[in-house]
């Protein structure tokens, strides 16, 4: 693999985002909700422990777990699928360059804009405590959005999973949507039908929240937020107590890392070693 | 050099190319001549490394399955249907130029090369059919590649462009660069290629040079003459005892078939003797009447 093909690639695709509308939207809307939550946030007032820039961060998450997760599965979805069936892909590889390389090129070449999103939102949520006079816990705030950026990576791989093995991009962006739903909206629904469905028990809960990359990053980011690690929950105070608040903090990272590289490795070798042809 | 040997590639039980071998010598221009289905594109696309095949494939010495990335830098490749990333032209070009390693002025260059300058500022989408297939030239142009693989270059262009866009491939193939074609087009054949590798099936059925191939086949060109009503039946006779075959008259004229190669043939007996040439028209054999003389050949 050649970097300087990557670097080609990845630009190329960046700068494609940046043009496309939808990602614009997605981009606007994201600030412009990010900067409405901070207005109507009450003043300097402390909300389970969590003050100034901490609160806004809290205040984000809803909306980081709303609008990243789509956005990161549908470009994933189809970043590859879409140039496979308008032919471009077919002709990219016809020139000096291997499917890995694209492959990777995508991969940054997507998440670049998307973390340039997440930063845009985070950054002008930040100007706007600043002038309001918030302080405190602004490393905190920092990390919900490196998070954020974790969240976007790991859910750009799952996209791109969907992307490798299909055929037409509308039918990409269904898979994504779906998974969206399942993973966002179904998500806390499903660990609670099958906590009481098959009566587990408080460790195996948190497991299963694990096996959902959207879980893990909000529980992190509470953590990382909150010092009251009560407000998660009884899995949250079984979870704290069994391997303490920077042990819990730590699983989460990893298992989120382990959403990325997992689909990504999977997706990789299935597009540039397994699947070698595009005809 | 480009060198197939016994290339197979099956898509289930369709054998698309089935044991094809021949080889393209340096400076060389090349057909790959056959009707839709014969193989001639997923040929081009194992040459380029995009499809699995059985065999071997070297292209300029480097075995396209074990260095497809350095085979492919010595390729410029014309797809059939050129389609872009939604850009604009100039950045299209400059976005394979440094994929290709190409220099930083090769861009403005080659879009002068094919006239395309004037346009670099339009997006692909709104450039012509002709202007995409210049556009897709351009790009293939970019590394100054040892060879060039066009796959049916002017089956989407209309007679003007067509025109244009061989005398392009022309003046390249005239700086001694080699090239494969592939077309279903024997007027093509006649004016660019040394040898034409005639595919059926999937299989090589001949690989003769152009005058060869037609001679081989019995291919012979037609052509319709309009002469003077009261010429018509002393040019019927002056042509047949020059050889030609007269096929019957037509209207003001008739149609004559011209084996060889030699299309003006007829015209030169009718002006020595003083016939009155209304106008003319040329028919060339198709791809069927190809495929039937390699029938009757035995391929």
């Amino acid at each position: 693999m050649e970097i300087r093909n990557i670097l080609i690639l990845a630009g190329k695709e960046t700068r494609e985002s940046l043009k496309n509308r939808w990602f614009v939207l997605y981009t606007v809307s994201f600030c412009v909700l990010a900067v409405l939550i901070l207005s109507i946030a009450p003043g300097r007032s402390e909300i389970a422990g969590i003050s100034g820039y901490g609160r806004t961060a809290a205040s984000l998450i809803n909306l980081v777990l709303l609008f990243v997760p789509l956005i990161a599965l549908i470009t994933g979805s189809i970043s590859i699928s879409g140039e496979r069936e308008n032919g471009t892909l077919q002709y990219l590889l016809s020139h000096p360059v291997t499917k890995a390389e694209v492959f990777v090129g995508k991969f940054l070449g997507i998440l670049v804009p998307i973390c340039f999103s997440i930063s845009l939102g985070f950054g002008l949520a930040g100007i706007g405590v600043a002038l309001r006079g918030g302080s405190g816990d602004a490393p905190e705030f920092v990390l919900t959005a490196l998070l954020s950026g974790l969240l976007a990576a790991s859910l750009l791989s799952v996209g791109l999973v969907v992307s490798v093995f299909s055929k037409r991009a509308s039918k990409a962006i269904g898979v994504a949507v779906f998974l969206w739903l399942f993973f966002i909206v179904l998500g806390d629904l499903g660990i609670m039908g099958t906590a009481v469905a098959m009566d587990l028990g408080i460790r195996q809960v948190f497991a299963l929240a694990l096996l959902n990359p959207a879980e893990v990053f909000k529980i992190a980011s509470v953590l990382v937020l909150s010092p009251r690690f009560e407000i998660l929950g009884p899995v949250g105070v079984y979870a704290v107590r069994t391997f303490g608040r920077e042990g819990v903090i730590f699983i989460l990272l990893s298992v989120m890392a382990l959403w990325t590289i997992i689909p990504f490795a999977y997706a990789f070798i299935t597009f540039s070693i397994l699947r070698r042809e595009e005809s | 050099m480009i060198e197939i040997k016994n290339v197979t590639k099956s898509f289930g039980k369709l054998k698309a190319v089935d044991s094809a071998s021949f080889r393209v010598e340096k400076g060389e221009a090349v057909s790959l001549l056959g009707s839709n289905g014969a193989g001639k594109s997923t040929l081009i696309k194992c040459i380029l490394g995009l499809l699995d095949y059985t065999g071997d494939i070297t292209v300029g010495g480097l075995r396209v399955k074990e260095r497809p990335k350095e085979a492919k830098s010595l390729i410029g490749y014309l797809p059939q249907e050129p389609l872009f990333y939604d850009m604009r032209t100039l950045d299209i070009v400059r976005f394979f130029a440094r994929l290709r390693k190409a220099d930083e002025g090769r861009p403005a260059e080659v879009l002068d090369k094919v006239g395309l300058a004037e346009h670099s500022s339009k997006y692909a989408s709104e450039l012509s059919g002709g202007m995409r297939q210049r556009l897709s030239f351009a790009i293939a142009l970019l590394s100054e590649p040892m060879f060039l693989i066009l796959d049916e270059p002017t089956s989407n262009l209309d007679a003007h462009a067509r025109a244009e866009f061989l005398r392009l491939i022309k003046d390249y193939k005239e700086n001694g660069k080699t090239v494969i074609f592939s077309s279903h087009r024997l007027d093509e054949v006649d004016y660019l290629a040394d040898r034409a590798v005639l595919m059926k099936d999937g299989r090589v059925v001949m690989d003769e040079e152009p005058h060869a191939l037609r001679r081989k086949l019995g291919l012979g060109t037609k052509m319709n003459i309009a002469v003077p009503d009261e010429y018509v039946t002393m040019a019927a006779s002056a042509l047949s005892s020059a050889g030609i075959i007269v096929h019957g008259k037509n209207g003001r004229g008739f149609l004559v078939e011209v084996k060889g190669g030699d299309s003006l043939h007829p015209l030169r007996e009718l002006m020595s003797m003083d016939i009155p040439v209304l106008g003319f028209s040329v028919e060339e054999p198709t791809m069927e009447n190809i495929l039937e003389g390699a029938a009757r050949d035995g391929n």
